[in-house]
């Protein structure tokens, strides 16, 4: 088996095909636009599932990869070469990605043919779609973070566009000028670090970053303005700034619950399932940098604050949307928090466990959002007091809700517990060792609590209890099995289940039912090891990969460990195990006490916490800190001062000042050209001829008479002229 | 003795009567008149730089060919005010404006 660049392109050209087909021909025929998005969707889909079925049946080992590079441009000046080369980068994670995408994006393509059908751009929302999905395959293929940025600000634009895809709606305006001006923070520091990285390594490829930082090529230092600091550092913290923007992170978290303007089937893909994953992606595919810039620290703090605060906000959310979101803000924090305790598996598992379960969660709340159509206002239904009792009439929703919900909890045997658990295993394993690390680790059990909580609460509000608004209640329709409203659901909610990631039920390994060897996340998905690229070289784009290059790798689980310390972190693994199901299940049993026993009042703890409650109402003021803090106190002065300077000083002195100078060189010029070149030159020949015109007009007048006068004078002159001459 | 600045006198005066009749009459034939007056005081000037100068006969012979030139001008300035009148039943200078009838 040969692989062939025609068998990899085609999952980035495809949807790209598509939405520059579809963007010409959506206006006429929006049926085939949209046939076609989902038809390329699906082609990309089956190829990846053909990349994905060589690297998932061992045929490569964990460590090998796809790399091929051609040159975008070459600047040859003189000596110095400027060459920026492209290229593709496929490994087993990118693999398993793009098997992630390619499925989640085809079901969500389904989803939105049932969602949007009655929209009045039905059309226009399948070629965003096609375009993001292109996009994210695009970032996953590249192999440099050049392209990486590419695509990520094309996801970025196409996000903006989703968001205020109801751009009637002035929120949805609004909040998409907001997720595109927040991530805007990160992208820049994003793009300082890719030029960090380019000024000292000379290319931003992958590979190459990573034999740089084998190299200690990165630890020389670079000075800004008084302070110098290792490359490396500087390179990790940017780098690590634009995840915190894309990945809705703890300081940029603001833009993602005001995404949710968008139609819900692009929260599923975008904010959800694929978009936000990109920065945890990056990150990954930067673990080494992050390492060597000495700053999982740091990430594994941000992770937990995200993790624990988008939890708690969540609690009082009445939006199911809203809800959803700040599920997702969480849960990101998760993924944060694994890259920052080290454990690389186990993060990239929550990355894809995550977009599966919160793809199906938010294609659930959309086919929730589609049923529930009031009728007095004519617009669909968020708000959860106004739902309950919909498990009789959606059945379909409430077992693929059900299932996702049981999976992000953590509860056993699914999806969820199997990732998540993983994390605070290893972030417990980290607070052993180190101090620091403690609190990280406390803040992710307590964020999985609450995560547990507020899902059930959801459910609980939604589907259990008596409906709270009957009107609107009987007017939702008893839900059939229809194929593009349940079958994407149920087909994602089988994604659900553990054992498709782990191998075994638990995902702990405790109730092994296969062998270890079918534990294949552990297996295929290791963290780069950097020594490997040493002394690396391209191959170009057109050669084919032959089998020679393989080199099997088994996974043993405790390698380069001692048997003590190995008998360490199983012991901490198994004490994490049963604290997180401890804390999943007492989440479960709160919320169910709460709105179903209603033994525990809510209001209760609303009253009693009250400016608790207020922070949390107000999402921690950060809106109110960006806006009236950051924005009006900082931003604006600063806005005001450089108008002044630039409509004050430049305008008035610079531009006004070169405007007067010219004004006087041109009123000179002016002066010159009619005074001189008109009245002199262009009039005095005209003066000068009509002199001897009216001359020789005079003197030629036919009268022969004249003639003789004038012929006398001549002569006379003659004669007194040539006088002298004769003495 | 008759000096010769009394014979250029008495050229000088035909020849500002001639050129006086030339520019101030304005009929054709008192144009030849004054042409002839002028041709007539410079044959007189021939004639008296020959008597006072050098002494030879080439100013009598210049002044017979004056005479000659002057009758066979006045033939075709005659014959042409002839055709003229009979053109334009007018011999007035300034009608003469065109070289074709």
């Amino acid at each position: 088996m040969e692989y062939d660049i025609s068998q990899i392109l085609p999952i980035v050209l495809l949807p790209f095909g598509a939405f520059v087909l579809n963007a010409l021909i959506v206006k006429k025929i929006p049926r085939v636009a949209v046939f076609l998005s989902c038809l390329s969707i699906f082609v990309s889909f089956l190829f990846a599932a053909n990349i994905f079925k060589d690297f998932f049946f061992s045929k490569y080992a964990s460590d090998f990869y796809v790399h091929r590079v051609f040159e975008w441009f070459n600047l040859n000046g003189g000596n110095q070469t400027f060459s920026v080369k492209m290229g593709i980068y496929l490994d087993n994670m990118s693999s398993v990605m793009l098997l992630m995408v390619t499925g989640t994006a085809f079901l969500i393509h389904i989803f939105s043919t049932f969602y949007m059908k009655e929209d009045a751009r039905y059309g226009r929302f399948f070629v965003y779609l096609s375009l993001f999905s292109s996009a994210m395959l695009g970032l996953v293929l590249s192999d440099n973070l050049l392209s990486v940025f590419i695509f990520w600000e094309i996801m970025g634009f196409c996000s903006y566009s989703l968001i205020g895809f109801y751009f009637e709606k002035e929120g949805a305006g609004n909040a998409s000028l907001k997720a595109f001006m927040t991530t805007r923070v990160g992208d820049v520091f994003f793009l300082f670090g890719i030029i960090a990285l380019w000024t000292t390594v000379g290319s931003v490829s992958f590979v190459d970053i990573y034999s740089a930082i084998n190299d200690g090529l990165l630890s020389s230092n670079i000075s800004i303005l008084i302070w110098s600091f290792p490359v490396v550092t500087v390179a990790a913290i940017s780098i690590f700034l634009g995840t915190i923007g894309k990945s809705a992170q703890f300081p940029l978290q603001v833009w993602l619950p005001d995404a949710m303007w968008g139609p819900t089937p692009c929260s599923a893909l975008i904010h959800a399932a694929t978009m936000v994953a990109a920065g945890v992606y990056l990150s990954l595919r930067m673990y080494p940098l992050m390492q060597a810039g000495g700053l999982l620290i740091p990430i594994a703090y941000i992770g937990a604050i995200t993790a624990f605060g988008a939890a708690t906000i969540a609690l009082i959310q009445t939006d199911i949307k809203a809800v959803l979101a700040y599920s997702t803000i969480s849960q990101l924090g998760y993924m944060v928090l694994g890259i920052g305790v080290g454990a690389y598996n186990a993060s990239f598992m929550h990355l894809i466990t995550h977009a599966v379960f919160k793809a199906c969660l938010f294609l659930s709340a959309g086919s929730i959002i589609h049923s529930l159509h009031d009728h007095h206002t004519h617009a669909h239904v968020q708000e959860m007091p106004r739902m309950g009792g919909l498990k009789k009439k959606m059945p379909y929703t409430f077992i693929a809700m059900l299932f996702c919900t049981l999976a992000i909890s953590g509860v056993p045997l699914f999806s969820g517990f199997v990732s998540k658990d993983r994390i605070l295993g290893d972030a417990l394993l980290m607070a052993t060792h180190n101090n620091l690390y403690i609190i990280p680790a406390l803040l992710g059990f307590g964020g999985a609590f609450l995560t547990a909580f507020y899902m059930f609460r959801m459910m609980f509000l939604t589907f259990f209890g008596e409906p709270r608004d009957k009107e609107l209640f009987d007017h939702v329709h008893t839900e059939k099995l229809k194929w593009n409203q349940n079958v994407p659901l149920l087909i994602l909610t089988v994604f659900t289940l553990g054992f498709w990631y782990s191998g075994s039920f638990s995902g702990q390994g405790l109730v092994k039912v296969y062998d270890a060897k079918y534990e294949w996340f552990q297996t295929l998905i290791k963290a780069p090891k950097i020594s490997e690229f040493q002394n690396y070289t391209s191959i170009g784009m057109t050669e084919k990969f032959t089998s020679n290059e393989i080199v099997s790798s088994k996974y043993e689980p405790d390698e380069g460990e001692t048997e003590e310390e190995s008998h360490h972190a199983h012991s901490v693994h198994h004490v994490g195990a049963i604290i997180s199901i401890l804390i999943a299940i007492s989440g479960i049993l709160m919320a169910w006490l709460m709105y179903i026993m209603k033994t525990v009042n809510p209001g209760w703890w609303v009253t009693t916490f009250t400016r608790w409650y207020r922070a949390l109402q107000n999402k921690y003021y950060f809106d109110d800190f960006y806006i009236k803090g950051v924005i009006q106190k900082l931003l604006l002065p600063l806005n005001r001062t450089l108008s002044f300077f630039d409509m004050g000083i430049f305008d008035r002195y610079a531009i006004d000042g070169w405007a007067a100078i010219n004004r006087f060189f041109y009123k000179t010029s002016r002066w010159f050209d009619n005074v001189v070149v008109d009245s002199i030159l262009v009039d005095g020949t005209g003066v000068s001829v009509r002199f001897f015109n009216v001359l020789l007009r005079t003197i030629q007048n036919g009268k022969i008479q004249f003639y003789f006068i004038v012929f006398i004078a001549v002569l006379a002159g003659y004669i007194f002229s040539l006088k002298p001459l004769v003495n | 003795m008759i000096s010769l600045s009394s014979y250029l006198v008495i050229s000088l005066f035909l020849f500002l009567c001639g050129i006086t009749v030339m520019i101030a009459r304005k009929n054709i034939i008192a144009i030849l008149l004054g042409i002839e007056l002028i041709l007539n005081a410079s044959a007189l000037n021939f004639v008296a730089y020959s008597r006072f100068g050098h002494n030879n006969i080439d100013g009598h012979i210049m002044a017979l060919f004056i005479i000659v030139i002057a009758a066979a001008e006045a033939a075709v300035g005659l014959a042409i005010a002839i055709r003229y009148f009979q053109n334009r039943e007018t011999i007035h200078i300034d009608s003469a404006t065109q070289l074709q009838s």
